[in-house]
């Protein structure tokens, strides 16, 4: 936190959701990854003090009370109210962390691209209740089968017919693509027009032709729903065509907002790396080894100070990419570095953690063990570890280097 | 002297590195996702596996096993590599009773042996533990027996193992026990961890349960060599798979990455996956060398000497492909990307499975440094 300690909002934030993971989101962290399931009743309390799922929508109000005091060329916190808060909740539960800010990510290329009545439209999708009686969520549907890092190759297309778009494909890998309410679907309107046909497309639940499909079983972050959505024929007005009547919009502003997100994905590797650490620490300092106890042990006090000083410069890295990005600065080699380097802190952190602790950590359901299995997807999901370091290089040399 | 070393497999090596193979590439693999999501293995495995000489092969012919003359730790490591490449989970159920089998034969009291070996020869299956972190009490019960109270386990197999190989220590001595798993003040507990979970894995809680002086199967001056030599196996055998299982990350790894197109190319021709490939294949191919040089020096140990040689490159083997197997899984994953990450393909399990290797009976890079500690 220490370039934050001048702000005490943030500092507010840092506090409650951290004493909202301790309290809340622990408790059920292991029940939710055994039984794979979202975990609505949080998600709902989450509501409760303003992480609504349409909060991005509505705009930093919403969690801050406060309008975003950036002005023109004014500093934000946006971005770095984002990581403190990620890191603290996926200190809790990095599945559920993402179960609570899953809708996001529909959200923001509604906040960013859409009309007033698109924006409207959303929150009338995520109003109240579904006929579950849970809490409505949103999924943006942009990966496909063939093409996960490559989000150029689209095989999704949007047919123009009359006052509406016919979409047809299929979607790979969507947070929330069972039971979302509101879907931003990304399609191909015209192939000729390569990464500028790309358009994005509003979608409520219920639409004739768009079938959520199978839930994935996965090796982490199993309380955040990943599953296939599939279109068939989908018929959408063009009202609900994001960026609708302006020309240079699409796919290239969806890769600004995957390149604005990385942070807080950063800052998210990062929360379960220090799960894993404190844990760790706790044990250290109360744990004996025949007898002598485990902090005299200088191979497993280094461990600590490694993990300590990996931690801590990957928090850096990423406070930096916020703190550019809250100074208007161009911070896309900073937020790939951010968050390539969490990912890789959080996968080394927590696999050293386990081998120290021994087979106390083969026994079902031991956090430790979640958290090595929810480490690996930061390093896959919203850019690989390989398209982050194909960013940085590439700002470095200025080529793609294949 | 030893005799120089031949990098060639005789005729029956490798006529049981062909046999282990196809029955991995055949039967294992077809069962391990289904095992894996189960959390057992299936009942053929304990009908097919005494037909391919597992469970058994440790039992002398006099006991009912198959064992003519000295046992072959090569060979058991060559197999090994081969049932990592299958499933960490089932290979673990096949080669449970390796350790049992030969230490109770070797130290055992006539008492032990009735107890174990027709257990074993009539299709039943021990395991062996040890408590690397002195989280047991153990005590004499005044009669040359032994008392523990605690938790053994997890270990693979305990779920459905009639006895424990226990590796523990009574006061500053180290003692090698075998413990019932349903005796008194003795309450099993079966478990499915995240990794090997088809392993039938177990725990056992003690509370003041006895292990009569007849089942301490060796303490005093005879401890450190049966200890050192259990281990030594164990380790051995634990490397071998290991990279087994190093080796198959690679090959799903490799075979996915021929064919998935990103960027108009196969992601196999990037060179930050070729360079991912190389080094687990690197670390595979140098783990396996470890651990057949282990089980060779193994197989040649006929003094302390010889052992404390053997025993220190079965140490280095399992700490060796326990970091490799734990990159090469991971890097397998990434190489599958979101695929990688989901329950359909292969590689999620083979990272889950990963961690075990080092973490059962100890950490194993904590011991070399504490041994070396000692010695310096």
């Amino acid at each position: 936190m220490d370039i934050f300690v001048d702000n005490p909002m943030l500092q507010g934030v840092r506090q409650m959701l951290g004493a909202f993971a301790a309290k809340h989101i622990r408790a059920v962290a292991g029940l939710h990854d055994r039984e794979e399931s979202m975990p609505w009743a949080l998600m709902k309390m989450a509501q409760g003090f303003g992480m609504s799922q349409t909060a991005v929508v509505d705009g930093r109000k919403a969690l801050t009370g406060k309008d975003d005091e950036a002005g023109a060329g004014k500093p934000s916190s946006q971005a770095r109210l984002g990581v403190v808060g990620s890191e603290e909740l996926a200190y809790g539960c990095a599945g559920i962390c993402l179960a609570i800010g899953g809708s996001g990510l529909a959200a923001s290329p509604v906040a960013r691209m859409g009309t007033d009545e698109q924006k409207q439209e959303f929150r009338r999708l995520l109003k109240g209740e579904d006929e579950h009686g849970r809490i409505r969520v949103a999924a943006m549907a942009l990966s496909e089968p063939a093409t996960g890092s490559d989000i150029s190759g689209l095989a999704t297309t949007a047919r123009a017919d009359g006052d509406h778009w016919v979409i047809d494909g299929s979607k790979q890998w969507i947070t929330n693509g069972a039971s979302a309410s509101a879907y931003v679907v990304w399609a191909q309107t015209d192939a000729a027009a390569g990464r500028s046909g790309v358009r994005g497309f509003l979608i409520g639940r219920g639409t004739p032709g768009l079938v959520p499909g199978r839930k994935e079983t996965k090796l982490g972050i199993r309380a955040s729903e990943t599953a296939q959505v599939h279109f068939e024929g989908c018929r959408v007005h063009k009202d609900m065509m994001l960026g609708v009547g302006q020309s240079s919009v699409g796919l290239g502003d969806t890769k600004k907002m995957l390149d604005s997100t990385r942070p807080m994905v950063g800052a998210q590797a990062v929360g379960i790396a220090r799960a894993a650490f404190d844990f760790l620490l706790e044990r250290v300092q109360g744990g004996t080894l025949h007898g002598t106890p485990m902090a005299h042990h200088q191979r497993i006090a280094f461990e600590l100070a490694e993990m300590e000083m990996e931690i801590t410069a990957a928090r850096l890295l990423v406070h930096r990419a916020a703190w550019m990005a809250d100074h208007h600065q161009d911070n896309v080699r900073m937020a790939s570095m951010a968050k390539a380097y969490g990912a890789r802190v959080a996968q080394d952190v927590t696999a050293r953690a386990l081998t120290l602790l021994g087979d106390e950590a083969l026994e079902p359901g031991h956090p430790v063990e979640k958290w090595y299995r929810d480490a690996k997807i930061y390093d896959i999901f919203e850019g690989t570890g390989q398209i982050q370091r194909r960013i940085i290089s590439r700002s470095l040399l200025g080529v793609n280097p294949t | 002297m030893l005799a120089p070393m031949d990098f060639a497999l005789d005729d029956e090596q490798a006529l049981i590195v062909q046999t282990v193979r196809r029955f991995v590439d055949k039967d294992v693999r077809a069962w391990a996702a289904d095992a894996d999501r189960a959390g057992a293995a299936p009942d053929r495995l304990f009908t097919v596996g005494p037909d391919l000489g597992f469970f058994v092969d440790a039992l002398t012919e006099a006991d009912g096993g198959l064992l003519d003359g000295g046992y072959a730790h090569l060979t058991r490591a060559l197999r090994g590599l081969e049932l990592g490449r299958g499933c960490a989970g089932i290979a673990a159920l096949l080669e449970t009773n390796v350790e049992p089998a030969l230490a109770v034969t070797r130290w055992g009291s006539p008492a032990a042996r009735a107890a174990l070996l027709p257990a074993l020869a009539a299709g039943g299956l021990a395991t062996t533990g040890r408590d690397a972190r002195g989280r047991l009490t153990v005590v004499g019960d005044g009669d040359g027996g032994v008392r523990i109270t605690g938790r053994v386990g997890p270990l693979p197999a305990l779920a459905r193992a009639s006895h424990v190989l226990l590796v523990a220590r009574l006061g500053d001595e180290p003692v090698l026990l075998l413990v019932g798993a349903d005796g008194a003040g003795v309450e099993r507990e079966a478990l499915i961890p995240s990794g090997w979970r088809a392993a039938a894995w177990g725990a056992l809680t003690c509370k003041d349960a006895l292990v009569p002086a007849d089942h301490v199967v060796a303490r005093g001056a005879a401890a450190a060599t049966a200890i050192d030599s259990v281990l030594a196996w164990y380790r051995t055998s634990l490397a071998a798979r290991a990279a087994g299982v190093a080796v198959a990350a690679m090959e799903h790894a490799r075979a996915y990455a021929a064919e998935r197109v990103q960027f108009g190319q196969a992601i196999g021709r990037f060179e930050s996956l070729i360079r991912l490939r190389d080094d687990a294949d690197t670390g595979a191919a140098a783990a396996r060398l470890m651990a057949l040089h282990a089980a060779w020096l193994l197989d040649r140990a006929t003094d302390d000497t010889s052992l404390a040689r053997a025993a220190d490159a079965a140490s280095r083997a399992r700490v060796f492909a326990g970091d490799v197997v734990g990159r090469a899984t991971i890097d397998a994953v990434q190489i599958f990307g979101g695929y990688g990450f989901v329950n359909d393909y292969p590689v999620e399990k083979l990272m889950r499975d990963a961690r075990a290797f080092e973490q059962l009976i100890g950490d194993e890079r904590h011991d070399r440094i504490l041994a070396l500690k000692g010695a310096s």
